[in-house]
């Protein structure tokens, strides 16, 4: 058995919310951030979106960052700020960043196309957000579609466990922009209505935006440190669905394979989890798949489950890490976020833990949650999953 | 931690005569892939059967612009240059891990799969990801590629910034096998 991997920072930024205050709040009261299109140019208004309510220019004016980069790094830098604030870190020095994004800086090229931003790709928003922080020795990019955050936590966990690091920045990053927007309307599987995960009417996703990053840190740093641990990351699991480009198999392979791959590490048997944050996008195939994967891995006692992107929209590239620290709050203060927008059961689904006791104001004398895990799956078949535990 | 050797390497350089595709793909999927799908698929499979490995442990790609063409002809969709057509397949493929992800439908490996798009550190975080998780003992066996294309667009954006605007189509197959191996593989720091 591996030296625990513990988590010592976290930040977070999406429609409901920018920090870990605000997101808990959401939460907890079931508010969604879903809502037409205001910061994004776009002619495309027919589809509801999880924004960040905040323009580049007001970003930028948090942070003290450009506020010429692309939307990405804006939301990448305001995140990390928040994760290595908590984690008493005062830059990137000595610390390897793993980022994770699809987009890059799509939304600077598609506003000077056919011309390409000198920060279009992947990589050059990374690069932004490690040189905001003072510069970081060695950074890279995961770009898996909306695995992409999870996959970077999985890297940088495998950093520490060589021996090469002893904390690692990671997480995710993905701006709205009208490229994606009209690429998930292409494949038809936009709702014109706010999500509903697991819902027998579900129609699609609404896409969102955000980043949000954890600053992970062997045993031996922590205490070093003398620093506290928010939780400790302990399982993950990567899989390939290999059955479609964009579509999910029937059966959940993919998925299946991730979570399994994630107990195992984790030493863990499927009753000791008591929450999972699903991947969840609200699209008919995806929720149908993930529900099949779920019963396989669980049988008859599938633990409470919902997905927290029926109030922030599908943060794509960033959904990995955004809803791992929602998965930590819900570890750290003792709740789990109930199923918004779920009305009507699909004997296809799961039926979501829909809040009760747990939802708004807190509760109190439950069994503390112990391990959660937490999903996120790509096109492609690019599926993953984290176990974290209580510290 | 393990050592790591390198098995095989296939590459297709610029100016390399192209394979006879219609020997590998139908007339249909020939249609649909662009010119790096077609080579990531070739030299993959020319790398794994070089090494002897049907279905490697994992599918690491490098990509530094993915499958920029298709990418390309979906912003003209998008900004209606010329009246393009928003086709699902180009946004699809715009997508970077679209690489990794036909490569592991076509080898039906359920195995880790990721992919790196990190400017010139594409294929070298690729390779220390299969590095260390065989190193490791996480798996015995990785496929790993670099694959990028040029349109004349990109290539003129990267030369004004002085960027080489260089294409890439190779494939290698680590392991933890010493048996067989062309060379151990050297370590990569970060």
């Amino acid at each position: 058995m591996d030296p625990a991997i513990h988590i010592s920072g976290a930040g977070v930024v999406s429609a409901i919310g920018c920090g870990q205050a605000e997101s808990l709040d959401a939460l907890r009261c079931g508010r969604s951030g879903i809502g037409p299109v205001r910061c994004l140019e776009t002619a495309e208004t027919r589809f509801p979106v999880g924004e960040v309510r905040l323009t580049n220019a007001e970003l930028a004016a948090r942070t003290g960052a450009d506020a010429d980069l692309c939307r990405t790094s804006l939301l990448g830098i305001l995140a990390l700020q928040e994760a290595l604030e908590q984690a008493g870190l005062a830059s990137l020095a000595g610390v390897p960043l793993v980022g994770g994004t699809t987009v890059g800086g799509m939304d600077l090229t598609e506003r000077v196309f056919p011309a390409y931003s000198r920060l279009h790709d992947c990589g050059a928003s990374t690069d932004a957000i490690a040189e905001h922080f003072g510069g970081s020795p060695f950074a890279t990019t995961l770009s898996t579609a909306c695995s992409s955050a999870l996959n970077a936590v999985i890297f940088g966990a495998n950093l520490i466990r060589s021996g090469r690091a002893d904390i690692v920045a990671v997480g995710g990053s993905e701006c709205l922009s009208d490229f994606h927007l009209h690429g998930f309307g292409s494949l038809m599987i936009l709702d014109t209505e706010p999500c509903r995960p697991f819902d027998a009417t579900r129609a699609g996703l609404n896409l969102g935006e955000g980043a949000a990053f954890l600053i992970l840190e062997s045993e031996a740093s922590l205490k070093a440190r003398g620093v506290r641990s928010l939780g400790v990351l302990s399982g993950f699991g990567n899989a390939c669905d290999a059955f479609h480009q964009t579509a999910s198999s029937e059966n959940g392979e993919g998925a299946y394979l991730a979570m399994r791959k994630a107990l195992a590490r984790a030493g863990l048997r499927s009753e000791d989890i008591g929450y999972v944050n699903a991947h969840g996008t609200g699209t008919p195939n995806n929720d149908a798949s993930e529900s099949a994967a779920l019963r396989r891995v669980f049988g008859k006692a599938v633990p409470p489950v919902s997905s927290t992107k029926a109030l922030t929209g599908h943060t794509t590239s960033a959904c990995g890490t955004i809803e791992a620290v929602f998965c930590l709050l819900a570890l750290q203060e003792g709740f789990i976020p109930g199923q918004a927008n779920w009305r009507e059961a699909d004997p296809a689904c799961i039926t979501p833990y829909r809040g009760g006791e747990a939802s708004c104001p807190a509760p109190t004398g439950r069994q503390p949650l112990r391990h959660v895990l937490c999903n996120a799956f790509g096109f492609g078949g690019n599926d993953s999953s984290i176990l974290l535990s209580h510290a | 931690m393990r050592k790591v050797y390198l098995h095989s390497r296939c590459e297709l350089r610029p100016g390399d005569p192209e394979p006879d595709w219609r020997s590998i793909f139908s007339v249909m999927e020939a249609r649909r892939m662009g010119r790096l799908l077609k080579r990531a698929v070739w030299t993959s499979s020319e790398a794994l059967k070089a090494a002897g490995i049907a279905v490697p442990d994992a599918v690491i790609i490098g990509t530094d612009f993915g499958c920029i063409d298709h990418s390309e002809q979906f912003l003209r969709g998008v900004k209606g240059i010329d009246g393009a057509p928003l086709k699902p397949t180009h946004f699809m493929q715009s997508t970077h891990n679209t690489i990794a992800s036909l490569i592991a439908i076509r080898l039906g490996c359920h195995g880790y799969n990721a992919t790196y798009s990190h400017r010139g550190r594409s294929y070298e975080s690729a390779l220390q990801d299969a590095a260390m998780q065989i190193a490791l003992g996480d798996i015995d066996t990785a496929l790993v590629g670099w694959f990028d294309e040029m349109t004349p667009l990109l290539a003129e954006s990267l030369t004004a910034q002085g960027i080489d605007p260089a294409e890439h189509a190779l494939a290698v197959v680590l392991s933890a096998n010493p048996e067989g191996a062309v060379s151990e593989f050297a370590p990569l720091d970060p």
